[in-house]
């Protein structure tokens, strides 16, 4: 039994809630040793555990921070804590993982990505082959052949080796020891020492669901190990990698002075409209559909219009189609969708289709013009079309800035030079961004 | 026009939630990309490092959620950002941040389910699954914007009520909220003041009658201990007392999970908030909310042309629901017509018990915006 001294963390005289015999009670000791020995103040440790009958050790721990989340995402949640705590905090909590071996692999992805990150986590895994607290399931952990309350004739599946997980994951410091190893308390305040993800998987037995069903005696857990072909003892004790915290400060925030602000616009041209105006751009993605939109937008802004723009495209945003439209309006604009289109710009097949795709023809006007690219025929009687050689005269991947150029030129709603200097900036001076015969257009 | 007195940009909403975030002190964030809230995520992985915070990847929602949540335990403000199919996955961790107290904010910016639906097309359908995401229906707080502006304005309020009520609260919106690029005057944006948890502290008074999740009242918010501080940290997700330990048919355990709704609740009337647009004499209420709200707009013009008399209501706090502000808003009318994006009228629903003394008709749509028409064509026919 501890005495007082040695119970900086734990409850002293603390009843331990397991079966007899159970495994947990000395992983845990063990823990509250390791505790002793690092001499670490009890603020600066926080206990995540989860479900499973491990996961009752939050409550024998009195003095350290403790947080019981959901089956198995301890590791999840104890990684926002050690970020949270290195980056922008103390930076002095250590972080330190319980968790059995069913929550290890419901969590998994939790245990791989601490240790891609390398955050300063330990994650302790309790690993007795089964689910004790729901009555001896079989886990992923499960040795082949081991017998479980839903393996009544031995397990199928080999047992994962999450230490081999963990040293793919680039983790530096990797053990597997089992409960009544006399170093485990080293082995623990090692892990807990080490400046970066650890992991310390320790083999042990549920004498509830495990040991009945199965002929277990002597060295049986390093037997099993072995012939589940797993490694036993301190496999890595690499500090190579930095900390996350550090990587962090030389990877990402030394470069934040490379962030640019965001630029304001001042509105200093002028516009002609009463009313709203509805443009529908419709081409191929990957030739500038958009953002050649998100140029009329900004050009109208800076006449002092109200803008909207609404993207549409496929899954898949570099093939197919590329639709935007914009509305450009002296006041307040509500519902963002054209409704009644003043202009359709169409300068590609793929645009066509989805013109009739998307049934723009019912979101027309008697007035509404169509700017269509002359490779392209529309069928349907009675438009107005204006059909011009805009792949020819300004390339496929600038037919829609040509397009749009060309309506602000010819129908001027707002000031042309508001387009003008926008073009220039993206693409050099403006008599020359297309071929000499566009401008006569 | 007094051009001094504007500072235009062209902005969408998930940039303008960014944006919000970094105003409310947000100091963290973990994103998982999904379409279309990703822009959430970009935004802060830009805007996070200037502003002394910090964002990162996770590998999937539930890390997401998680990594955020513990981050708010250890006492910074969190938040992250997805859409139906990542909260499907939150839905754990979400109801973890519930009853351990622990605020965090939840952009859900809606796309078209079900499952995996259709990630670039907007749709409102995850009204229900986002309010009764947790195992014994306690409320979540949610807050819906209609453009950008709002994005930024209501980002803040979330975050606003997330430390007051310590309570995790989605900031929902959708595709067309969240992906249009509208002009936005920086000079017009008027948030909250931001307001901050209160943390327990060792020599505080209170300090000796302090418990993990205490309460002397319905309406007390318990104050906060983050996790590396001097006051011991107890917290689990599991029911607990008081104190933060397990334990089970037991009366304290069934009153400290009990004040997680009653503390909503208590709060309720503070945590309206409504747009009216108000005729005399109107026979005829729309109600609507997010993208939808835009649309009502225009149609409520459009019927007032027409010589209709009907009034509009715009709800951004749309749970807890204002019901008081609903019923004042209906006052005198007939009929409510009450517009969403989706093929149930989710909204509409849960608003029917509370308005069956009007003739309350529905506007449903799937796969597309609900168009002004589409509204006025009803206006006219009642
Ligand atoms: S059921 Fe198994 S794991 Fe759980 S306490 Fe009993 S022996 Fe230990
Ligand atoms: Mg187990």
């Amino acid at each position: 039994m501890n005495t007082p001294e040695l119970c900086t963390y734990m409850t002293h005289g603390a009843v331990m809630p397991f079966c007899k015999g159970c495994g947990h009670s000395n992983i845990l000791k063990k823990l509250n040793d390791a505790l002793v020995k690092l001499n670490l103040n009890p603020h600066d440790v926080c206990l995540v555990t989860d479900i499973g009958c491990i996961g009752l050790a939050d409550a024998l721990f009195d003095k350290v921070h403790t947080v019981h989340t959901t089956h198995g995402r301890s590791t999840g949640f104890a990684t926002g804590i050690a970020v949270a705590d290195k980056v922008l905090a103390s930076d002095k909590l250590k972080t330190i993982v319980l968790i059995g071996d069913g929550g290890s692999m419901i969590g998994l992805l939790h245990i791989v990505n601490a240790a891609l990150m390398n955050v300063d986590v330990t994650v302790i895994v309790a690993n007795n082959f089964l689910f004790g607290m729901t009555g001896g399931q079989t886990s992923s952990l499960t040795p082949e052949h081991f017998n479980t309350v839903t393996s009544p004739f031995g397990s199928m599946n080999p047992s994962l080796d999450i230490c081999q997980i963990a040293d793919a994951s680039k983790a530096g410091f990797i053990a597997r020891k089992t409960a009544t190893d006399k170093d485990l308390t080293d082995v623990i305040s090692e892990a807990i020492d080490f400046s970066g993800f650890s992991i310390v998987e320790v083999l042990e037995l549920c004498t509830e669901h495990g040991t009945k069903r199965n002929d277990l005696k002597g060295n049986m857990l390093l037997k099993m190990a072995e012939e589940e072909g797993h490694k036993i003892g301190v496999i890595k004790n690499s500090p190579v990698r930095p900390e996350f915290s550090k990587k962090y400060e030389t990877d990402v925030n030394s470069h934040k002075g490379e962030i640019k602000p965001l630029k304001y616009i001042n509105p200093k041209f002028v516009h002609n409209l009463k009313k709203p105006n509805g443009i529908i751009i419709s081409g191929s993605a990957g030739e500038r559909v958009q953002s050649t939109a998100a140029m009329l937008a900004e050009a109208a802004l800076m006449c002092g219009l109200e803008v909207t723009q609404k993207n549409d495209n496929p899954v898949t945003q570099g093939s197919g189609f590329s639709l935007s439209e914009v509305i450009i309006s002296p006041g307040e604009i509500n519902y963002t969708g054209v409704a009644s289109a003043d202009y359709v710009i169409v300068v590609s097949e793929n645009g066509l289709r989805e013109i009739k795709n998307q049934d723009i023809f019912n979101r027309i006007n008697d007035k509404t013009i169509f700017i269509v690219d002359d490779s392209l025929t529309i069928e349907k009687k009675g438009l107005n079309v204006i059909s011009l050689p805009l792949r020819k005269y300004c390339g496929g991947d600038k037919a829609a800035v040509g397009a749009v150029d060309y309506v602000i030129r010819k129908f001027e709603p707002f000031q042309h030079n508001a387009i003008k200097l926008l073009l220039e900036k993206r693409f050099g001076e403006y008599e020359k961004i297309f071929k000499e015969e566009y401008y006569k257009l | 026009m007094n051009t001094t007195t504007k500072k235009l940009a062209l902005r969408n909403g998930n940039q303008m939630t960014a944006e919000g975030a970094i105003k409310a002190g947000c100091k963290f964030f973990a994103g998982y990309p999904i379409t279309p809230a990703s822009g959430i995520y970009k935004g802060l992985i830009d805007l996070l490092p200037l502003n002394n915070g910090i964002a990162i990847s996770s590998p999937d929602e539930i890390s997401a959620l998680a990594y955020c949540v513990g981050a708010s335990m250890r006492g910074v403000k969190a938040m992250t950002a997805t859409s139906g199919p990542g909260w499907a996955l939150m839905i754990e961790t979400v109801q973890y941040a519930m009853i351990t107290e622990t605020p965090v904010v939840i952009c859900v910016v809606q796309r078209l389910g079900p499952c995996t639906g259709g990630a670039t097309q907007g749709a409102q359908g995850d009204i229900l699954i986002t309010e009764f995401a947790s195992s014994g229906g306690y409320t979540i707080p949610v807050l819906y914007p209609t453009n950008s502006k709002e994005c930024y304005e209501l980002t803040v309020e979330a975050f606003n009520w997330a430390e007051k009520y310590r309570t995790p609260v989605v900031l929902l919106s959708d595709k067309e909220v969240g992906m249009t690029t509208e002009s936005l005057d920086y000079n017009k944006l008027n948030a909250t003041p931001n307001a901050n948890r209160h943390v327990i502290t060792d020599h505080d008074a209170d300090y000796a009658n302090w418990k993990m999740y205490g309460f002397d009242s319905p309406d007390m918010i318990t104050k906060f201990a983050p996790v590396g501080g001097k006051v011991k940290v107890t917290a689990t997700g599991s029911a607990h007392n008081a104190n933060g330990y397990l334990k089970k048919n037991d009366p304290e355990t069934l009153a400290t999970l009990k004040h997680l709704e009653d503390k909503i609740q208590a709060h309720r009337d503070e945590m309206v908030l409504v747009k009216e647009d108000h005729e005399e004499d109107a026979d005829t209420l729309v109600i609507s909310f997010g993208i939808t709200a835009r649309t009502m707009k225009d149609s409520v013009i459009k019927a007032r042309t027409k010589g209709r008399k009907v009034s509009s209501l715009t709800i951004f706090s749309i749970f807890p629901i204002p019901e008081k502000a609903i019923l004042k808003a209906a006052k005198g009318c007939k009929n409510i017509v009450i517009a969403e994006e989706n093929i149930n009228g989710q909204y509409r629903m849960l608003l029917e018990p509370l308005l069956k003394n009007f003739n309350v008709t529905g506007i449903n749509k799937l796969g597309s915006m609900i168009t002004p028409d589409e509204i006025l064509e009803r206006i006219v026919q009642l």
